[in-house]
């Protein structure tokens, strides 16, 4: 199968020049695939995939249908511009090496682990980590579930072989929460999704170490489609993390993924995700959650990498006394737009929930909030509160805020609150009195307006946002 | 989705008709030919378009309504009568379907013109040459197309260079009769001037279907000082779309009060262009719907400039399954450095089935700047009540003076009293405080 698709030439050294982070950041390993689709978004793409992967019929049949509701939908007409987004000129589908999921580090291709270095990610902590499932290309290659959960019957596996070992489970939610009526990129993913995570948690269960997936993209020009989908039954406690990082290739990436997240009565769930995605790349993803009665919902939705990223964390607060959570970082350096946001929907009494986002934007970046709180009539007694705070580091910077506020009950309290600001000369100057250089005074700054997210977050990835920030202030000066 | 249909008496004719009715001079009858096409050109808009998604549209349907020709009869309703004589204003005019039945007072100030906008094209041509269209035009939305096109009559103020009018200006606009009717308000005060001006839309119950179009053209040179206050208290039968927009020159100053009380269904576009270094601009707005009646408040503070400063205040009361939308944005443009500008939507929700929309927006190209916005939703405090309760007052009693309260906010920012105390009878007639008529 190998020889059977041509291979991308080698990108060379000049192509990526002019790209940022050719330090650290660009790092590409020879491609090495199995199999891969042909490019562009078709029917035969499709049942390739279905077929490459032996599903049931009922997923194919799926995906043929979420393939005629995106045909018909077509893209969205608001938001950041996508234009430069050309499906022809994307790979919907890459198995790599024909490879089952490994349960051993040793295991993990030199190359991925090569990546991981260049990442900064140490093996230890690796290792440390309960259970890492490292998505290369489209699909799980390297899984690691600590024994004494899967005694406690924790099912953590990629979407495809979930959907191949727990199948009654698997059809029972799938979809339930994101339907590809939902949006169009949703229904682009229903079609050709492939690998994520699928994450059960039985009732009663509690996690205390994260559970973990990176996963990344190595493919020029080559979408990529995860599908997560995670139940948390009755009282079950829990936090999930992906972070991804792509290499820096130079022409134009997709990534359109969908989360799907049931929490039922009583579970907490929280889902962190910090995505630095190389500066080409499009980030297009549909995040939601339901949530049945005194279940809470957390997210945390950091946006630092891609050229373009839509993303929203909806909630859905449908059973009494339901919490919802979202915490939201961006930074957009220049040419980057960060579309971020959440939306809540309050449709039961006694719900409550809370937003709090935080944007910088540096260079010609732009970083938007868009948002929605709705409050359903019937939904006596629902609170929400929304803090926006963005912050402009230069001339050319930009901001906006769009939040829409629907409100049908009377007794709800909802409260939204906004400022835009620039970096305050006063501090800068206070702190390079005391012999710091301006970049490094910016930095602390710029850290400190991120604090109440990187409290928030596991040691490891506070210390990695900051790393980054202070990757991204790097000679701001000037 | 409801879809609206043109209205065939919106028409080449029409407008003909319209032109050679008042003898317009070309120039005006090319902008009304023009503005024509621009409207046939524009489809309706429906609710996929961003700015209409939560309106009611067919509440402001067109189609089947007569333009309205003239008033029923020439008469003045006591209603207005009334305000005239309890009024501090040193000049009002009524203006009724597009005539004028009556003016009062005159203004004292020398060279200042208040009048309606067929006397002024007649003894000011130039001057309404300059500014009409100037700052509300017919491509910026279907309604306001329709408007330039087929306005029949309305007020034109113009205070010149440095003339300062103390007592308050007004002008009542009002009908006897249903159909489709457009009019206009060209405001324009010169360098350094200052005036306070109110536009009031008041009626007896009418009997029938009006469609009410309002463009409202407000220039400000440098140093140029307005009150502007816009009162909508049309009676039920009444729908009305009026937009209203400023352009602000270096360090002119425009405090605009838009209140929204009366009709079945209003429209009111709130927008300023800061285009002067300087200049600022106060927004208030005050808005209770009852009985079913729905509400659009849409505002932009566009700072096109440096140093301005916009600060803006809406605050609104729903009940009887009553709908509000309050949607405004803030823009500031590349190069709009050492900008203010605040947005605050505040909405109380008096019953279950009302319900509010709130789409406070910043939109910020500029970094060395200071924005903020904040909207709230929620009931009357309990704790408020329980108060207010504590201390012997009844239920329905503590819950006018909180509602009253609430709303007294942005009319205390108002320095006008008499104004003030209208409006503040009219929010407790509609609350159905006893003894309370909204009658004058």
């Amino acid at each position: 199968m190998a020889d059977l698709f041509p291979q991308d030439a080698h990108p060379d050294a000049a192509k990526l020049e002019g790209l940022r982070h050719t330090e650290q950041y660009s790092f590409y390993m020879p491609e090495n695939y199995a199999f891969r689709s042909e490019k562009g978004l078709t029917k035969r793409v499709v049942e390739q995939i279905s077929y490459q992967k032996n599903e049931p019929e009922w997923m194919l049949k799926f995906r043929l249908r979420a393939l005629e509701i995106a045909e018909k939908k077509g893209r969205p007409k608001w938001g950041p511009d996508l234009s430069h987004l050309d499906f022809d000129e994307i790979y919907f589908y890459i198995r790599p090496q024909d490879r089952k999921g490994t349960n051993s580090w040793d295991d993990v291709p030199e190359e991925v682990r090569e990546t991981y270095r260049r990442l900064g990610i140490p093996e230890a902590e690796q290792k440390m980590l309960a259970g890492v499932g490292a998505q290369y290309e489209s699909e799980m290659v390297y899984h690691n579930l600590k024994e004494e959960w899967e005694k406690k019957g924790v099912i953590f596996l990629d979407s495809d072989t979930g959907l191949q070992e727990h199948p009654e489970l698997f059809k029972e939610h799938f979809a339930t929460v994101v339907p590809p009526e939902d949006n169009y990129f949703a229904a682009v993913n229903s079609a050709v999704w492939s690998g994520g995570s699928f994450v059960y948690v039985p009732a009663g269960v509690e996690i205390d170490v994260p559970l973990q997936a990176y996963f990344l993209i190595n493919a020029q020009s080559m979408g990529q489609f995860e599908r997560t989908l995670i139940i948390g039954e009755p009282g079950s406690r829990f936090h999930y993390i992906e972070g991804c990082t792509a290499p820096t290739y130079n022409s134009d990436s997709f990534h359109s993924g969908v989360i799907e997240i049931i929490v039922k009565e009583r579970a907490n769930v929280r889902y962190s995700t910090i995505q630095n995605w190389s500066h080409n790349v499009y980030n297009l993803v549909t995040q939601r959650a339901i949530v049945q009665r005194h279940g809470s919902m957390g997210w945390l939705d950091g946006n630092l990498g891609s050229k373009v990223t839509m993303k929203y964390p909806s909630t859905y607060l449908m059973g009494e006394g339901a919490h919802g959570e979202v915490l939201s970082i961006a930074f957009a350096t220049d040419g980057q737009h960060q579309d971020a946001g959440a939306k809540v929907i309050h449709a039961a009494p006694n719900t409550t929930s809370s937003v709090v986002s935080k944007s910088i934007s540096k260079g010609t970046g732009r970083s938007s909030y868009r948002g929605l709180v709705q409050i359903h009539e019937g939904a006596t007694n629902a609170r929400s509160n929304v803090e926006c705070d963005a912050l402009l580091l230069d001339e050319h910077a930009k901001t906006d805020t769009y939040p829409y506020i629907e409100i049908n009950e009377k007794t709800a309290h909802v409260g939204h609150e906004a400022t835009v600001s620039k970096l305050n000369d006063e501090q800068i100057f206070y702190l390079m009195s005391r012999g710091l250089p301006e970049d490094a005074a910016m930095a602390l700054i710029v850290r400190g307006f991120l604090d109440p997210v990187a409290k928030e977050l596991p040691l490891e990835y506070a210390v990695e946002l900051n790393r980054l920030i202070e990757l991204e202030m790097e000679g701001s000066v000037g | 989705m409801a879809l609206l249909q043109d209205n065939a008496a919106v028409g080449e004719a029409a407008v003909e008709a319209l032109i050679a009715r008042f003898g317009e001079p070309d120039w005006l009858a090319e902008e009304r030919r023009a503005a024509l096409r621009t409207y046939q050109a524009t489809p309706f808009p429906t609710n996929r378009d961003e700015v209409w998604r939560y309106t009611q549209l067919e509440r402001f349907a067109i189609d089947g309504l007569a333009l309205v020709d003239g008033p029923r009869d020439a008469g003045v309703a006591d209603r207005i009568a009334m305000r005239i004589t309890d009024s501090d204003a040193e000049a009002a005019m009524v203006i009724k379907n597009g005539e004028v039945v009556h003016r009062a007072g005159r203004v004292g100030e020398p060279g200042v013109v208040f009048t309606d906008l067929r006397t002024a094209l007649r003894d000011h041509e130039a001057l309404v040459r300059r500014h009409l269209y100037s700052v509300v035009n017919a491509t910026m939305s279907k309604a306001a197309a329709l408007d330039a096109a087929l306005w029949t009559n309305g007020t034109f103020l113009y205070v010149p260079r440095d003339v300062e009018v103390t007592l308050p200006l007004g002008t009542f606009t009002t009908a006897d009769r249903g159909g489709l009717s457009a009019g206009r308000t060209l405001i324009v005060v010169d360098v350094n001037a200052k005036v306070t001006f109110v536009d009031e839309y008041t009626s007896d119950p009418i009997g029938e279907r009006l469609a009410h179009h309002a463009a409202t053209e407000i220039v400000l040179e440098d140093g140029a000082k307005l009150r502007y206050v816009s009162l909508q208290n049309w009676s039920r039968e009444v729908v009305q779309q009026n937009k209203i927009r400023a352009r602000l020159a270096r360090d002119a100053r425009l405090e605009s009060l838009t209140v929204s009380l009366g009709g079945d269904a209003a429209r009111a576009e709130v927008e300023v262009d800061l285009e002067g270094p300087g200049s600022e601009s106060e927004m208030l707005g005050l808005y209770f719907a009852d009985e079913g009646q729905h509400y659009n408040q849409y505002t932009l503070q566009h700072h096109a400039s440096d140093h301005a400063l916009s600060d803006l205040l809406f605050k609104g009361a729903l009940r009887d399954a009553s709908t509000a939308v309050y949607s405004g944005v803030i823009v500031v443009d590349p190069g709009a450095q050492k900008t203010d500008a605040y947005q605050t939507n505040r909405n109380l929700l008096l019953d279950a089935e009302s319900e509010a929309v709130s789409i406070p927006q910043l939109e910020i190209k500029a970094n060395d700047v200071k924005c903020s916005h904040g909207s709230t939703t929620g009931p009357v405090p309990e704790d408020q009540r329980f108060y207010l309760m504590s201390r012997g007052l009844r239920p329905e009693v503590a819950e006018h003076v909180l509602v009253t309260g609430f709303l007294y906010e942005v009319m205390s920012r108002v320095t006008l009293p008499r104004v003030a105390e209208y409006v503040e009878r009219v929010v407790q007639a509609k609350l159905g405080v006893p003894g309370v008529k909204e009658k004058l």
